[in-house]
Formats: structure tokens, C-alpha cells, sequence
């Protein structure tokens, strides 16, 4: 079977709109135009009942009521809204705010800054397996304490952190839970009820949506009320001002139809192939080592370290076969890791070893042998033209 | 996450031929071995030349890197091999840099390959006259 040039593995950082998602879409951009705060005539009324649908097909897929939902812009922007929105609106509580050091940089971005407004942030470790020890992240927890964010599933190495655990902690000493599901929703079961988060980021692009458009879960019963972050026309109940991205929530809505509708087989297809992936280059090399819980884990995600060989390079060589990730970043010619790869504390050789494989709907099983052979074979030509011993596994 | 960077017709090219890639025993009395870098900061080279009558014979690579460094140490070893000593302690950083058109970010890489060139022909030289010593 021949595959497409190059195989696209990059699944976490975005993907395809789904042709079903697209042609639910299309009708929005031109015949069906209208503003949906437009309450006076047609055009507007249908366009409401458009995002009303797409909100309720949002709020379907993680068991949330459609009133629970805030569209906004984005996964960024919905985790601003969550921190910021939330430490503005509880300042007479207090002014602490914990999360995680594997957090995306939406997050731990946005606490730094407020850290630099005045507010106290505890940013808690992770263990050798991605995951946060709950017992740690209670202890963390102040009478001052006002939110917590920890996000569902890593976007680089894919592990599920222990949320309703970590609710069940923050309610107890009446902390709001705030939680970046973006990479879980759509593909583990995500449900709010269960999950215990007061507070829900999540974003179509990474469930074969559209981009540009994401959402904020807001709990009813927590009486959880953010401070928004804009002025404006009152949309979203004045929580999130702004016209209404009309096509990209329809979009939304089908795209977290279709992923409810195929979660139940998608998700043990993917890990499958997955597996299928970690047999072929662990089979075709030495030292390749997963990172983080192989167990909780993301079904779609593969993280690994090739030790003795840099991901960039990797990634470079692999450019015209496979679409992967490697999490260095060079700035100014001093290079640095991941800040995910370095909390868990790997070795050096490990850290710049690190790939982040994303698999996902369109993902076949002759793709994922075909990536595996070509990883494998430059793996090998990297490691023979390398100075760093690669020890035996 | 950040994914490759991406780079001349050149880069891709040397990291796929990996020209001049190996070594040779450092004791060896006619190799010179120069390393710069460490594994910890991201960016290890190791360079050996092969000298015989103050000419570099031959020069070999091993690098750790980006695709930069590793294009950097295999177009440096070119450029030293068959040249006179002297010659190839001559070997400019920039012109390597711009040869490969590496980005503004990534042209210390080649940096790092001519400081390794230096040193392996200090390392020749200092064995050497300590032997002829």
C-alpha cells in the first residue's frame, strides 16, 4: 500500500477539518450570514439558532448543559479568560493561584504574568511519569488559594492527569478548578460531572474543527463568575463580548458530534496503531525510551527519546516522510528543551532526544510502518555520526 | 512544541550524506582532535584532522546537534582537508555560516565547527612538538 508523502504525525498540534465538519460549515459563510446578536430580523434568528445548536452539540460531547458554554477565539483564550477572569473576579478571597510545571504556555505564561501584577503563584513538579502527586497538590492549597490549573492531557507527552482527584481537593477548601482539556476532549471520554473541573478550555482545531474557535466550559453550580477580559456588545452573557464566529461554532458543533459519535472505536484504533508504532522502533533500535505514564495516557500520543541523537535533527532529516514534533527550541544560538521534557528529569541525552509522534482519524496503519522505517533508518544514520555513546538498552 | 527548522538545499543535504562523518583513534600521533560543546547544552562537536607535512590529509566529524551543527562540522572538515595548517586556522565562522545560508539564530553553529578545527590542529601541534621536544 503506498502512502503520502509526508505522513502527517502531528495530530496534537493540529488537524484536517473533517469533510463532514466542512460542509456543515459552508452554508454559513455566505447564505446563512447573518449576525447572531442581530435580534430583529431572520438573518440574525438563524444565525443564533446555529450557535445555540453548535453549543449544544459542544455541551453534549463533555456533559455540560449549553448554558455552561463561553465560545471564545480559542484554547489561549479561553485559559486567559478561565486564570485571569477567575483571580480578578475572587480578589477579596485571595490572591494564589497553583498549577503545574508541565502546563502549556498558555497557562504558566498567564500566571507568570499576573505573578508579575502581584499575585502568588506555586508552580508543583511532576513525577518521572508526567504526573502530578494529588496528596502534593492538596497540601499546596491556602485559604488564599482562589484557582488551581492543571491541565487534563499534556500536549507533549500525552499523560492524563488525575483531575477528579484534584477536584475533589479544591472543593473541599473552596478552590475553582481550572482545566486545559484541548487534547483529551474529543479524544478520551471527557465529562464534567465526572471530571469535577469548575472551569473547561477546549478548542475545535484539535478535534478536526475548525481553527479559530474554542471554548470555555463555565460550571452553573459552582456559581463560578469570571471578570471578563473585554468590553463590548454583552455577547455570552457579557462573559466573552465579541460577534459571534457563526460558521466556526457550527463548525465546532459538528466536529464534537462526529467525535462523540466514533469516540468508542477511534480512540482503542488509535492506540493500536500507536502501539504499532512504539513495537516498530523499539524492534529497529536501541535506547528509545517512552516518556511519561504509558498508562494514563492519551491513546493517539507517542513521546520517545532516540538517546544520542537531537529531535531537530530528526525532525529536519524526516522532513520530506514524516510531520512529527521535537520539542527544542533554538533562540539566539543557545538552545533549550522542552520544559515539559525537563520537568520530568530526564538525562541530556534524553532531553534532546525527545519526539512527540500525534496520530489521528486519518492515520493508517501502512503510514505508521512506513514513519517507522524511516525514523529507524535515520535514527541510525544520526547515531553513527554521532560523538554521544549510546548506551545499551 | 517546535518542529524543524527549515533549512537551505544545502543543510539537508550534508545531513543526509553525512560527508566526512567518522574519526580516528585520538592517540594516533598524526590526528589532531578538537571537541567543542557539551551534550548538556544541546550542541557537541567533535573534529578530528589527520596531518601529514603540515598539511591537513584528511579531517573527519562526529557531531550532536541541530541539523546546523552537524552541516557546520561536515562542511568545515571539507573545507580543512588538503589545506595547509596554517590555512585552515584561517577558516572563517561567517564564511561557513553563510555557504550553508543558516539562520541568524543558528549561525553559531559554525562557529562551533571552526573553534573545533582550531583545536584540532592545536591539539596536533601541542602533541607534536612535545614529542619532537
Amino acid at each position: 500500500m503506498t502512502v503520502s508523502r509526508p505522513v502527517y504525525l502531528d495530530f496534537h498540534a493540529t488537524t484536517p477539518v473533517d469533510p463532514r465538519v466542512l460542509q456543515a460549515m459552508l452554508p454559513y459563510f455566505n447564505h446563512v450570514f447573518g449576525n447572531a446578536s442581530s435580534r430583529q430580523h431572520r438573518f440574525g434568528w438563524k444565525a443564533e439558532e446555529a450557535v445555540e445548536r453548535g453549543r449544544q452539540q459542544v455541551a453534549a460531547l463533555i456533559g455540560a448543559r449549553a448554558k455552561e458554554i463561553v465560545f471564545t477565539s480559542g484554547a489561549t483564550e479561553a485559559n486567559n479568560l478561565a486564570i485571569r477572569g477567575a483571580v480578578a473576579a475572587r480578589r477579596a478571597r485571595g490572591n494564589h493561584v497553583v498549577t503545574v510545571a508541565t502546563e502549556h504556555h498558555a497557562v504558566l505564561d498567564t500566571c507568570k504574568a499576573l505573578e508579575q501584577d502581584g499575585c502568588r503563584v506555586t508552580v508543583l513538579p511532576v513525577a518521572r511519569d508526567g504526573l502530578v502527586d494529588p496528596d502534593r497538590f492538596a497540601a499546596a492549597l491556602t485559604e488564599q488559594t482562589v484557582l488551581a490549573s492543571v491541565m487534563t492531557a499534556n500536549n507533549e507527552i500525552g499523560v492524563i492527569q488525575p483531575i477528579a482527584a484534584l477536584a475533589q481537593a479544591c472543593r473541599a477548601r473552596g478552590v475553582w478548578l481550572h482545566t486545559d482539556a484541548v487534547q483529551a476532549v474529543g479524544r478520551v471520554p471527557v465529562d464534567v460531572e465526572t471530571l469535577g473541573a469548575d472551569l473547561v478550555s477546549i478548542t475545535a482545531h484539535k478535534m478536526y474543527g475548525p481553527k479559530g474557535v474554542g471554548a470555555l466550559y463555565v460550571r452553573r453550580a459552582s456559581k463560578v463568575e469570571l471578570t471578563p477580559l473585554f468590553t463590548g456588545g454583552g455577547q455570552e452573557r457579557g462573559i466573552r463580548p465579541g460577534t459571534l464566529n457563526v460558521p466556526g461554532i457550527v463548525g465546532f458543533g459538528a466536529a464534537a458530534e462526529v467525535c462523540g459519535q466514533e469516540l468508542a472505536t477511534e480512540g482503542p484504533r488509535v492506540a493500536a496503531l500507536r502501539d504499532r508504532l512504539l513495537a516498530a522502533l523499539q524492534a529497529g533500535l536501541e535506547s528509545v525510551t517512552v516518556n511519561g505514564s504509558l498508562v494514563a495516557r492519551l491513546p493517539h500520543n507517542l513521546h520517545v527519546s532516540f538517546a544520542g541523537v537531537d529531535g531537530e535533527a530528526l525532525m529536519s532529516g524526516l522532513a520530506d516522510d514524516v510531520a512529527a514534533s521535537s520539542g527544542s527550541a533554538c533562540a539566539s544560538g543557545s538552545r533549550e528543551p522542552s520544559h515539559v521534557v525537563k520537568a520530568l528529569g530526564l538525562g541530556a541525552a534524553e532531553q534532546w532526544g525527545a519526539v512527540r509522534f500525534g496520530l489521528g482519524r486519518t492515520t493508517t496503519a501502512a503510514e505508521v510502518d512506513f514513519a517507522a522505517e524511516r525514523v529507524v533508518a535515520l535514527v541510525q544514520r544520526l547515531r553513527a555520526a554521532s560523538p554521544v555513546e549510546v548506551g545499551r538498552a | 512544541m517546535t518542529t524543524a527548522v527549515r533549512y537551505s538545499a544545502e543543510v539537508v543535504r550534508r545531513c543526509q550524506q553525512m560527508a566526512r562523518a567518522g574519526g580516528w583513534p585520538e592517540a594516533d600521533p598524526q590526528v589532531g582532535t578538537g571537541v567543542v560543546g557539551s551534550l548538556e547544552a544541546g550542541t557537541l562537536v567533535r573534529l578530528q584532522v589527520r596531518i601529514d607535512a603540515d598539511v591537513v590529509a584528511d579531517a573527519r566529524f562526529k557531531a550532536f546537534g541541530c541539523s546546523a551543527a552537524i552541516a557546520s562540522a561536515s562542511l568545515a572538515a571539507d573545507l580543512v582537508a588538503g589545506r595547509p595548517c596554517a590555512a585552515a586556522l584561517t577558516l572563517d565562522a561567517a564564511a561557513v555560516a553563510d555557504a550553508l545560508d543558516l539562520p541568524e539564530d543558528k549561525r553559531a553553529m559554525a562557529a562551533h565547527a571552526v573553534a573545533a578545527v582550531r583545536q584540532a590542529i592545536g591539539d596536533w601541534e601541542r602533541r607534536n612538538v612535545a614529542a619532537r621536544g
